[in-house]
């Protein structure tokens, strides 16, 4: 629960700069991997092939950069719900990350100007490494 | 088979030249797949396609095969969208993308290839709906 934002239908108006999105934990499956990569189209061995992925100096399959970050766009959209409009969104992939581990997507906001307000995101690995870091702006409706 | 030099180079001679447009439509069957895919039940997109989902669409970036003589394994650099119209189930998506720069660069375990590249989504009223921006890396 977001204790800062009494009223749930305005909490994109009444953020505050420093404040933390309410956190979304991820826990993701080979079996997701393998339906992701279908999803996509993107079947690329090292989501699915352990030996391949071993081959080529990994510990096993990694989960696609693209699931990660579709799993910060909803943090995002979570939060944002129809108050305001996604309008930027980049993710920086800085490590890997495995199935079976918990991916925990987290999030604060770092300005508001206006009617925009920017966001700083990222996912932590199972020991609070930042695998992924990214940025987003949104603009109240 | 090319010399690594020999494929940076002829991805050099396509920086900034679209490649062939692909269109596609957004079907509601495909955005249902791909959001239990990413674990997201938001009722949303069931008239609206998430963030990220244009990547399905289309093949995210457009002749990198080339650079596979270089390196072992492909990585993900980063993704950057920037969102000009909703995607709504039933539109039309015309992708269209080219190679930004394309560099080599020591890394810690060896050298790294870096291909940026940019495709651009538009509807079918023609309207731009989006842009990503990308860094695929050959290690």
């Amino acid at each position: 629960m977001n204790s800062e934002s009494p009223n749930l239908t305005r909490r994109v108006a009444n953020a505050k700069v420093g404040q933390e999105l309410p956190e979304l934990v991820k826990q993701p499956t080979t079996r997701q991997l393998v339906q992701y990569a279908g999803a996509q189209g993107d079947f690329y061995e090292i989501h699915y092939d352990q030996d391949y992925a071993r081959s080529i100096g990994l510990p096993g399959v990694i989960l696609h950069g693209l699931l990660k970050a579709a799993f910060l766009g909803q943090l995002i959209t979570d939060w944002i719900g129809d108050e305001a409009t996604l309008k930027t969104f980049e993710v920086s992939y800085r490590g890997i990350d495995v199935p079976a581990e918990p991916y925990r997507c987290r999030g604060k906001v770092t300005r508001i100007d206006g009617k925009n307000v920017e966001l700083e995101v990222w996912g932590e690995d199972e020991s609070g490494k930042r695998t992924t870091l990214g940025t987003a702006a949104v603009e109240l409706r | 088979m090319i010399t690594s030099a020999e494929a940076i180079d002829l991805i050099k001679t396509r920086i900034g030249v679209d490649g062939p447009a692909m269109t596609a439509t957004v079907e509601a069957g495909h955005v249902r797949r791909f959001v239990e895919a990413i674990g997201d039940p938001n009722p949303r997109w069931t008239k609206e396609a998430p963030p990220t989902f244009l990547v399905a669409l289309a093949p995210v970036s457009f002749h990198l095969d080339d650079a596979e003589v270089y390196g072992t394994g492909w990585l993900n650099g980063g993704n950057r969208f920037e969102y000009f119209t909703p995607v709504l189930i039933g539109d039309q998506i015309t992708a269209k993308g080219h190679v930004v720069d394309v560099y080599d660069k020591p890394g810690s375990s060896g050298n790294l290839l870096f291909i940026i590249f940019e495709t651009e989504y538009s509807n079918q009223r023609g309207e731009l709906v989006a842009r990503l921006r990308g860094t695929a890396i050959r290690r």
